[in-house]
């Protein structure tokens, strides 16, 4: 059977430079995946080639077996993929229920009308509404992105992909940045993310990493290194030299 | 009863925020108000409702789709030459349907050159939308059979509008209202326009276009879908100018008047409708009063307020509005 998502053979060059090398990578329905890797291992990059944000060089992603390799953003996203940034990317100006708003109009084929008022779009408000309500962001709905605290602008990013309901979810970095303190809301709400998401973390956070995997990849220089059950990541040699270290003894 | 929580009331803000609020009146009641109090400033009244025409125009691609242009003329004058040379060579100087033979002109060419030149962003797409306006101002320089070149085509005559009220040359009285009216029906569209999802995806756009692609919102089609509309808006407005006044020249296709209404746009407060309106009618009227007074060094005045806006009230004079009533409510609640 397909995977959910899969690449294949999966190359991105910037010149002389492979950012990404052979990738073959699945991620199963339902799964709780987790991406690590030291800094500039192509983690990031993978996502962006996997969202259309940057052509690959060579090789195929498929969706369910339908190759989405020339697809654009807009309809790999129409499809079910959908993602959150390493920096957050909201529109700081406007409200978060508005943020919420413009994803799920776009979702339900709203965003190209011209002559009924966004206010009248009930059905809109009441779904990003609940969507707030679900990760505890009520509270905020009429602030403005740029009034909030860091943390509670990283609910936001995911409040925004959870309006695209979709079937694949890429977190990048959700937890970057954030203070320990707050840590928590993030994790719940990473946590109560609905089983039928596959949700693909990458995660610097060790701690967050083995809490919520069930499987990981581990990256280095634009390759896959490995890839198993946490415990079996942990437990691997040459990934605690390249990248874990101490970490794995969580 | 126990006030809504903030999503409740948050939810309630959005659902509302299109509702035409009692302050809205206060443009058009002015307007009117105008064409009875100061019959002899009609003329100026007139060039003015055009100039907020042609703003509100450029608010919407500037101001709310982030698009910004040097070169909106473009559109302007794309319009006026239509109806001009419609009148002059074609005989077709029935006013109505000439503005929507320039609406569908300047229209067509937003959409065109709004097409390739929207591939583009920053200062690339600034110097383009310069050369598209440069390229239609020297066409129209040298195509001097159908447009006059330099002298421009004077002496243009239309229909009376409606075949009831004649152009009055001498007291504007038919133009003012004439182009009050269109000013009304085309805000009317732009108002519809930015409160709808596609105004909302506008701004997104404007606030973040990388998180729009990532909410797969087609973002260059709705650009140039903005562009062309705005463009058949300036074309509108180019299309009174040249009823108004009876003549068309070069004028209206250049850079004195694409940067004139920019300025006018950031004078008043980009992204928020009524800007074209306070932006328009500020610098109209210090110009006025300035040429007035200093026949010879006006402009250093208008300079000066620029350079002050620059510098403290980059939000336009709306901008100032909005602080100062702000700390008054926060006065008014201590």
């Amino acid at each position: 059977m397909a995977a959910l998502l899969e690449t294949r053979q999966l190359c991105k060059s910037f010149g002389a430079l492979e950012v990404a090398r052979d990738i073959d990578f699945r991620l199963e329905r339902g799964a709780r995946h987790a991406l690590i890797g030291p800094n500039g291992a192509g983690k990031t990059t993978l996502v962006n080639l996997l969202t259309g944000v940057l052509p690959p060089s060579r090789g195929a992603v498929l969706l369910e077996g339908e190759d989405l390799t020339a697809a654009p953003q807009a309809k790999r996203v129409k499809r079910g993929i959908a993602r959150t940034f390493q920096i957050n990317q909201l529109f700081r100006g406007l409200t978060v229920l508005d943020n919420v708003y413009i994803a799920v109009a776009e979702r339900l084929g709203a965003g190209g009308s011209m002559f009924r008022p966004a206010g009248r779009r009930a059905d809109v408000i009441a779904e990003a509404s609940g969507l707030l309500e679900t990760l505890k962001l009520e509270g905020d709905a009429g602030r403005r992105i740029h009034e909030l605290p860091y943390g509670r602008q990283r609910l936001v990013e995911i409040a925004i992909a959870l309006g695209l309901k979709p079937r694949v979810l890429l977190l990048d970095e959700p937890a970057a940045g954030i203070p320990s303190a707050e840590s928590h809301i993030l994790l719940d709400a990473i946590a109560g993310l609905p089983k039928e998401i596959a949700v693909l973390i990458i995660e610097h956070d060790m701690d967050l990493v083995f809490r919520f995997a069930e499987r990981i990849t581990v990256m280095v220089s634009g390759a896959i290194f490995a890839e198993g059950p946490p415990a079996e990541i942990a437990a691997n040699r040459e990934v605690r030299a390249v990248y874990l270290g101490s970490a794995a003894d969580v | 009863m126990t006030a809504p929580g903030p999503g409740l009331a948050a939810a309630r803000a959005l659902a509302e925020r299109h509702r035409v609020k009692w302050w809205e009146a206060a443009p058009w009641l002015a307007g009117i108000a105008l064409f009875f109090l100061l019959p002899s400033y009609l003329a100026f009244g007139t060039q003015l409702v055009i100039t907020i025409l042609f703003a509100l125009s450029l608010d919407l691609v500037m101001g709310y789709a982030g698009i910004v242009t040097l070169g909106h003329a473009a559109f302007f004058g794309a319009g006026a030459y239509t109806v001009g040379m419609l009148a002059a060579h074609a005989g077709w100087n029935e006013p109505l349907s000439g503005l929507v033979a320039a609406a569908l002109v300047a229209g067509a060419i937003g959409l065109a050159s709004g097409y390739v030149l929207l591939r583009t962003q920053g200062l690339t797409l600034l110097m383009l939308t310069l050369c598209t306006m440069a390229l239609l101002e020297e066409s129209a320089n040298m195509g001097h059979e159908y447009t006059g070149s330099f002298d421009g085509m004077p002496g243009l005559q239309f229909q009376a509008i409606l075949g009831l009220f004649p152009f009055d040359l001498l007291y504007y009285r038919s133009q003012y209202l004439y182009a009050l009216v269109v000013l009304f029906v085309c805000f009317v569209l732009v108002r519809v326009l930015v409160y709808s999802p596609f105004g909302q995806s506008l701004t997104g756009i404007r606030e973040n276009v990388l998180r729009m692609h990532a909410v797969g919102a087609p973002v260059r089609a709705r650009l140039v879908i903005v562009y062309a509309v705005s463009a058949a808006i300036a074309g509108v407005a180019g299309a009174l100018f040249t009823q108004a006044n009876a003549y068309v020249n070069l004028a209206t296709l250049g850079l004195d008047r694409a940067a004139g209404i920019l300025i006018i746009l950031i004078l008043g407060g980009y992204g928020r409708l009524y800007g074209a309106f306070v932006g328009a009618i500020a610098y109209m009227v210090l110009e006025h009063v300035l040429a007035k007074a200093y026949p010879t060094t006006w402009q250093l005045g208008v300079g000066l307020l620029l350079i002050a806006v620059a510098l403290y009230a980059r939000n336009g004079i709306l901008g100032i509005a909005d602080a100062l009533w702000r700390r008054l409510r926060a006065a008014v609640a201590r």
